[in-house]
């Protein structure tokens, strides 16, 4: 019953959101009246846009005139509809408004308001002698098609990502989840770009509290501008000082859709092709939106594989460094034989050697990135052998550790998700000094810092390493492995179901 | 009752994270080398003394607990407080906040000295001191939860012990146990008494006991992990007194360490090493549970932020670590450390539990008393 009132309101909130949201912003400058005067109306909002090289001012006849910003409109719906419309209305706002065929129009009489849709991409009409305007919204993004994800690619399951468009996002959104309990709050952040964000979330999935502090922490923001849903989301996280992101960034639809159905809340922010999902624990950043398309032992196996890659990637080399440090013993004689072979002719010790070696992957991973497509491929890969080959043969580095740095850096890359696979590699770094100085002291050190790190985190204010702390056993086979599909608890980790929670609390009390 | 301390619905948590607080808070150094101080009391018998104290300690904390249920959450320095009166109350916290003190001395002391002896024969004891102290503080200042959390995870990084001592076990003469009870009753007893500093621990749920959430059945987990620790420290000392020799065990300090030095893997070797180091994350919680105790006692004389407390509290141990470290010094300190957990842990609840149950009846006659003056 709730539900359906609310979604028969819902179109209405929004507006009413919007209206209150542009009142907001423009209750500052004052509220300026329109003047009736054709001329002295042009002067107006030439004052005010600066007299920009793309406002278009067009006499469409002896008191109607028709200004708008260039590119911004629709120019063919601007000329076979509006252009051929206004000849044959009345000139009275009121009856232009009612007239035109275009799914949004409005009559609004304040200067400022009809200058931040005209900047939205609307055509205003003003007719000689009337304080209003005709807002017509014709606005036309200049956006890319949808294309497939590149950073987060799966071999199986859908190949489309999110664009840069807001209003296309939602969509895809939309397509996937057909459901009215799909809530859609809209927000304005940023004084300079005023870029429009939306929060989604599924009522009656999502915790209502999660929901309470995303809003109140974007509302809470005072930014200038917002260029990228990433820094939006490092803005609005439980501790942004930490190297650990507490919110997965996706370009996937079907991933952004995952989330919101177990459970999560969504951002998309226009003019970002990334969604934000929160809350997101820990173990959640290594779990594939893919693990689910495969077949359960598969998806198991590759899910463990996963795990076992990221330990490989954050301690195999600090343990090499350390054991040929210090703990020559731990190794055994026929596998020392090899080691101590293969870095006969090094003249480093071997942190050096270690991070000599790292610091060489690292370059070439971002020379990588950084290059155009076509050369980026052959520059890592030559790039790559001839540096490994070489240095050996010069002798600054030993076989081993070749192998062993590499086998990390192509672990990194195993982390479904990349904000997270670079958090893996840097932390690398500290470990293998610690390693080179204090042994398997060091490493130990680290791993404590890490432990003590992780669980101090919070996401949204729940707990970062759940389901493992506080420990939900039921959840833990789930969160290591995947399940055949018909057991798999449809909530995620953070996201257990507020009413359940609320009984047990209520039993606790009436006992 | 007076002296409650108000603890918030998110500061508590399940009564099954006890089990491992308590397995967490035991296990600290004292597993590396308990065998020979056992040995050179009880023998052969050395395991009997070792059942015999858990027994014990089944006991001790069976007490303890019936004297938290007596006073509604509510921890020892609430009940001291409320027992002795303001003043008498609170010089009893100062007094009793110095063990937490004492046993955070006594396990960095240990575990220094074992990293120097085995690992790092050159590295600065000051310097792992200050190590151990800044990751401790780290911990520290995020809280229970976190302490919690650490002893959580630092189960499982006992997990591994068990099945890697089967290893020895091949080498094991199970004659060397033979004969049972030769040995005269009091030397089983003095191992019980020298059993001491390996077992302690569990008193921590004198402190944390008003933050457990179901009050109701969170005695079974504290049973529950001294059972843990009573299996893991019988098969240690089991396979200890049946793989070494008499003399062989009388002389070897760490005996754990030195039974993982023979085992042999195809890819690791001196897998000792390897659990020194872990074994700081094994300390490691104990080491908050230590400094948090401490931390509940002061906070009942000064309100003082955890950090800065954690930062004085390091200072003293810092300096202590400076003045103690030394072989003779440490088994000294050892030696009176256990004398007095000794006392601490498993005769003043005793004297605590009789004290409280008169102050109960003799409140009860008042008030009694009271009706009956009203009637």
């Amino acid at each position: 019953m709730f539900n359906k009132k609310k979604q028969d309101k819902e179109k209405n909130e929004n507006k009413d959101q919007e209206n209150k949201e542009q009142q907001q912003n423009e209750e500052k400058p004052k509220h300026e009246p329109i003047s009736p005067d054709k001329n002295q109306f042009l002067l107006d909002v030439k004052q005010k846009l600066h007299s920009p090289s793309d406002f278009i001012v067009r006499f469409v006849s002896d008191n109607m005139t028709l200004v708008y910003v260039d590119n911004l409109v629709d120019n063919k719906m601007l000329n076979e509809i509006i252009l051929t419309q206004l000849h044959e209305v009345e000139e009275i706002p009121e009856a232009i408004h009612l007239k035109l065929s275009i799914p949004e129009v409005d009559v609004v009489n304040e200067l400022n308001k009809f200058i931040g849709d005209m900047l939205q991409g609307a055509a205003i009409v003003h007719v000689n002698g009337y304080d209003q305007v005709v807002v017509a919204k014709i606005s036309a993004y200049q956006s890319r098609g949808l294309s497939a994800p590149e950073n987060e690619s799966q071999v199986i399951g859908s190949q489309v990502g999110f664009n840069e468009n807001l209003s296309t996002n939602i969509s895809l959104i939309r397509r996937y989840i057909t459901n009215p309990n799909l809530c859609n709050e809209k927000f304005v952040l940023g004084k300079q770009t005023k870029t429009s964000l939306s929060v989604l979330y599924i009522h009656g999935i999502a915790i209502e509290e999660y929901i309470n502090t995303v809003k109140q922490r974007i509302t809470d923001l005072e930014i200038e501008d917002l260029i990228d849903s990433s820094v939006l989301a490092e803005l609005i996280d439980d501790n942004s000082r930490s190297i650990f992101p507490q919110m997965l960034l996706t370009e996937r639809p079907d991933r952004f859709c995952d989330g919101l159905l177990s459970g999560k809340i969504g951002i998309i922010v226009n003019g970002s092709s990334m969604g934000i999902l929160c809350p997101y624990s820990f173990i959640e950043f290594f779990q594939s939106r893919e693990d689910q398309n495969l077949r359960w032992p598969i998806a198991s196996f590759i899910r463990l594989l996963r795990f076992f890659a990221i330990l490989i990637s954050i301690f195999l080399t600090p343990i090499y460094v350390a054991s040929l440090t210090f703990h020559y013993e731990v190794i055994p004689q026929p596998l020392l034989v090899p080691l101590s072979e293969s870095r006969a002719i090094v003249p480093f010790p071997p942190i050096i050697e270690a991070l000599i070696l790292e610091l060489i992957i690292e370059l070439l991973r971002e020379a990588g990135a950084k290059l155009p497509t076509k050369v980026g491929q052959t520059i890592g890969i030559v790039g790559g052998i001839v540096i490994g080959t070489a240095a050996v043969e010069a002798g600054i580095t030993s076989n081993i550790l070749i192998i062993i740095v590499a086998l990390g850096a192509l672990s990194s890359f195993t982390t479904p998700n990349y904000m997270m696979g670079n958090v893996i590699r840097i932390i690398r770094f500290p470990i293998i000094l610690l390693a080179g100085f204090w042994g398997y002291y060091g490493v130990m050190i680290a791993v404590c810092i890490l432990f003590i790190h992780l669980l101090r985190l919070t996401t949204l204010g729940a707990p970062y390493m759940a389901p493992f702390y506080p420990p939900r056993f039921k959840q833990w086979p789930n969160s290591i492995i995947r399940f055949p599909i018909t057991f798999i608890q449809r909530q995620a980790v953070n996201s257990r179901n507020k009413k359940n929670d609320s009984e047990q609390s209520g039993k606790k009390v009436s006992k | 009752m007076k002296n409650t301390i108000y603890v918030g619905n998110t500061q508590q948590f399940n009564a099954f994270l006890l089990f491992y607080i308590v397995v967490a808070a035991q296990i600290g150094v004292g597993i590396h080398g308990f065998q020979r101080v056992l040995y050179e009391d009880a023998k052969q018998d050395a395991w009997i003394s070792l059942v015999l104290s858990f027994v014990f300690a089944h006991i001790v904390v069976t007490v303890m607990m019936k004297t938290l249920d007596m006073f509604e959450s509510n921890d020892l320095y609430g009940i001291h407080l409320d027992i002795f009166g303001k003043y008498f109350g609170t010089t009893l916290n100062c007094i009793y906040c110095l063990y937490p003190l004492f046993a955070f001395i006594a396990i960095v002391i240990n575990y220094i000295e074992v990293i120097n002896t085995w690992v790092f024969p050159y590295l600065s004891p000051n310097f792992l001191c200050l190590t151990i102290l800044i990751i401790t503080i780290y911990a520290f200042t995020g809280g229970l939860r976190i302490i919690v959390g650490l002893c959580f995870f630092s189960f499982f990084f006992i997990l591994w012990i068990p099945p890697i001592l089967i290893i020895p076990l091949k080498y094991s003469d199970w004659n060397f146990l033979l004969p049972i009870l030769d040995n005269e009753l009091k030397d089983i007893a003095k191992g019980v008494l020298s059993m001491t500093f390996t077992i302690i621990g569990f008193e921590i749920i004198n402190v944390i006991y008003p933050f457990v959430k179901e009050k109701d059945k969170y005695k079974r987990y504290v049973h529950l992990g001294l059972l843990f620790t009573f299996l893991l420290y019988l098969a240690i000392l089991l396979i200890s007194l049946t793989f070494f020799s008499g003399g062989q065990l009388s002389k070897t300090i760490w005996a754990t360490l030195t039974l993982f030095s023979i085992i042999r893997l195809p890819f690791i070797e001196r897998v000792e090493i390897i659990t020194i180091c872990v074994w700081l994350i094994i300390i490691l919680p104990n080491l908050c549970l230590f400094m948090w105790s401490a931390y509940r006692g002061i906070i009942r004389m000064k309100v003082i932020s955890p950090v800065k407390f954690s930062v004085f509290f390091a200072i003293i141990i810092f300096i202590a670590n400076i003045l103690f470290y030394k072989r003779s010094t440490i088994n000294i300190y050892d030696k009176y450390y256990g004398r007095v957990a000794f006392f601490i842990v498993f005769i003043y609840p005793f004297i605590l539990f009789l004290l409280a149950w008169i102050k109960k009846k003799f409140r009860k006659i008042k008030t009694a008393g009271e009706h009956n003056n009203e009637n």
